[in-house]
């Protein structure tokens, strides 16, 4: 990895213009299929939206336990995912809009000509109105707001100050704030994703969405910091380590989603109730049965065994690879969960998908840059910075215990 | 191998880890491979110093945890749909679902398994007796001294050239340890 040290910075430059194309096709695309097939649009519309919202709501969570454990080792890789959550407002805020205006074309329970016969939504009752479905989607993206944007807030303030009140403060924040992300991320992903059949409950939803969207953060975490560092923008402040434990944590996230996602199958699967079985029926019609299997290989024992080994978890092509992977696989499931509502027959991977798609990854792509650019690229004046870089004892250049020269493994050590 | 066949290795002492550090840096770059080093607590970076490699106990670990899942899925395969098959709430006789909770507790207890028997088998566990045991300071090595202990049986071990080497370290006190 040190070898890497020499060369001269990654330059990206020629791909400059990527996100801006990504938005430019992605829009005209989508465009042109809301004008073509509005419910197409609306369901591609949303699977990207369900997609890019896993992004920022999975950076906010790594800003908060980063806090919540006092850790050392992510400092560095701190501010990308403080950058990253605040694109949940206003940017997915905005992007919620063509959801809010098309929701009764999405959501069945919304068309219902006599709401008051449907027992599910008596039962769900006032969430599973029109005012709640509002009220409940603008308490989602206000706390998302008021978390992501005191959480970066003040961290930048730690960067000018470096006094101790941004690090109460940013305590205090993650531990309001883990308690509201549990409770705003479970409703938005009922509300938004699982209200697409409103007749069926699980307790484990919101568990099962956040699992799938840390995981494929984590990912996408691992890659940023990865160019970064070739950029050597983060050079001085990342060792092997890091690395090692963004690739352990996305292991232990392929695990965790495959443990939820098992536990809601099988639960529902033992108890063998028509009032939930449905949801997995529909599901194994056509080849949506074979985009279960994709999930249950793809999103588990492939990525499983091949995060198992330590010293891959550095190898930075192979984990490129695997990152790409988690985002295929992330966008299969949210379709797995979405589409089958539109298309009951198999799984179609409709031009408006890849529209919807790309228009939002170029405007996140353009919003995050355009952040993280404008500010300090790491926690400058964070009090355990120093012990992240190494200053107080050895960081190991290789955890993975390959024999390093002398030079290499002293480096960044003594002081 | 060594035609000195009675005694086992050498041993040094340190009196503080930086100093047992840069001596295991010096044996490792000399390229000795039957050697260890001795602490009364782990020392940050020593994986590192001694150029180990990545322990092979994981893969142990993996091929019990593999045999595990397999017991678990043929086990309740064959009991449940061979040997004697019982209709249970309309399920079928077998299914990977209701197999999986105890096959992956198998795989948990064999992946144990193999992580404990696999590591006693590479350190050569259990053992009643070693050299070093006879050695009179070597008890301090759980309490304030840290020992490097080379092999007579190294391929790289000669009597005064290895001696040399460690007496460059800067150790206070090197003694030969009979088998």
């Amino acid at each position: 990895m040190k070898s890497q040290a020499s060369h001269s910075p990654l330059d990206l430059s020629k791909y400059r213009k990527v996100p801006a194309i990504l938005m430019a096709v992605g829009g005209i695309l989508a465009g042109l299929g809301f004008l073509v097939n509005p419910q197409q649009f609306a369901f591609s519309w949303l699977l990207a939206f369900m997609f890019f919202l896993s992004l920022g709501l999975g950076a906010l969570f790594l800003v908060m336990v980063h806090h919540l454990f006092d850790a050392a080792w992510s400092v560095p890789i701190r501010r990308i995912s403080e950058q990253l959550s605040t694109i949940l407002f206003p940017t997915m805020a905005l992007l919620f809009i063509p959801i809010a205006l098309l929701a009764p074309t999405v959501y069945p329970w919304m068309r219902e000509v006599h709401p008051e016969l449907d027992h599910a939504l008596h039962a769900k009752h006032p969430l599973f109105t029109m005012q709640g479905f509002y009220i409940a989607s603008a308490a989602c993206f206000l706390i998302w707001w008021w978390l992501s944007s005191n959480l970066r807030g003040w961290s930048l303030k730690q960067d000018t100050t470096g006094g101790a009140l941004p690090t109460y403060k940013l305590r205090f924040y993650s531990c309001v704030g883990i308690v509201l992300f549990a409770v705003s991320l479970s409703l938005g992903a009922v509300m938004w994703m699982k209200a697409l059949m409103h007749e069926w409950f699980s307790t484990m939803y919101g568990v099962y969405y956040f699992a799938g969207s840390v995981w494929m953060t984590l990912a996408t975490v691992y890659v940023i910091t990865m160019i970064l560092d070739r950029q050597k923008v983060l050079s001085a402040v990342i060792h092997a380590n890091q690395y090692y434990y963004i690739g352990s944590l996305l292991f232990a996230f392929t695990v965790f989603y495959s443990y939820i996602t098992f536990s809601q199958y099988f639960i529902i699967w033992n108890a063998n109730l028509p009032e939930e079985t449905f949801w997995y029926l529909a599901r194994e019609k056509g080849t949506w049965f074979y985009v279960g299997l994709v999930i249950i290989f793809g999103h588990f024992f492939i990525p499983f065994l091949g995060l198992l080994r330590i010293d891959l978890k550095s190898v930075f092509p192979y984990m490129l690879g695997v990152c790409i992977w988690a985002w295929l696989m992330h966008f299969v499931d949210m379709s797995f969960n979405i589409m089958p509502i539109l298309h009951p027959d198999g799984f179609v991977l409709h031009w408006m998908d890849l529209g919807c798609w790309a228009f939002m990854a170029g405007v996140v792509a353009t919003v995050f840059i355009r952040k993280f650019a404008a500010h300090p690229p790491y926690p400058l004046k964070d009090p355990r910075l120093s012990e992240a870089m190494g200053l107080y004892h050895d960081m190991p250049d290789s955890l993975a215990g390959e024999h390093v020269s002398h030079e290499a493994g002293r480096q960044g050590g003594k002081s | 191998m060594n035609s000195s066949s009675k005694s086992y290795g050498i041993i040094a002492r340190f009196n503080n880890t930086a100093s047992l550090l840069h001596a295991a840096e010096k044996v490792r770059d000399a390229g000795f491979r039957k050697w260890d080093v001795f602490t009364p607590f782990p020392v940050h970076g020593m994986d590192q110093a001694m150029g180990l490699k990545n322990s092979k106990v994981g893969w142990f670990t993996f091929v019990g945890g593999v045999t595990g899942y397999t017991t678990g899925m043929l086990m309740i395969w064959w009991m449940n749909a061979i040997d004697y098959p019982l209709v249970i709430g309309g399920k079928p006789m077998f299914s990977p679902f209701f197999a999986f909770p105890p096959s992956y507790e198998l795989t948990i207890l064999f992946g144990a398994f193999g992580s404990l028997f696999g590591m006693m088998f590479l350190n050569r566990l259990p053992r009643l007796h070693h050299p070093l045991l006879k050695h009179g300071q070597f008890a301090q090595v759980t309490h304030d001294a840290f020992f490097i202990v080379i092999e007579c049986s190294d391929p790289k071990y000669s009597e005064t050239e290895t001696r040399k080497l460690l007496e460059q370290t800067g150790t206070p006190h090197i003694e030969m340890v009979e088998e």
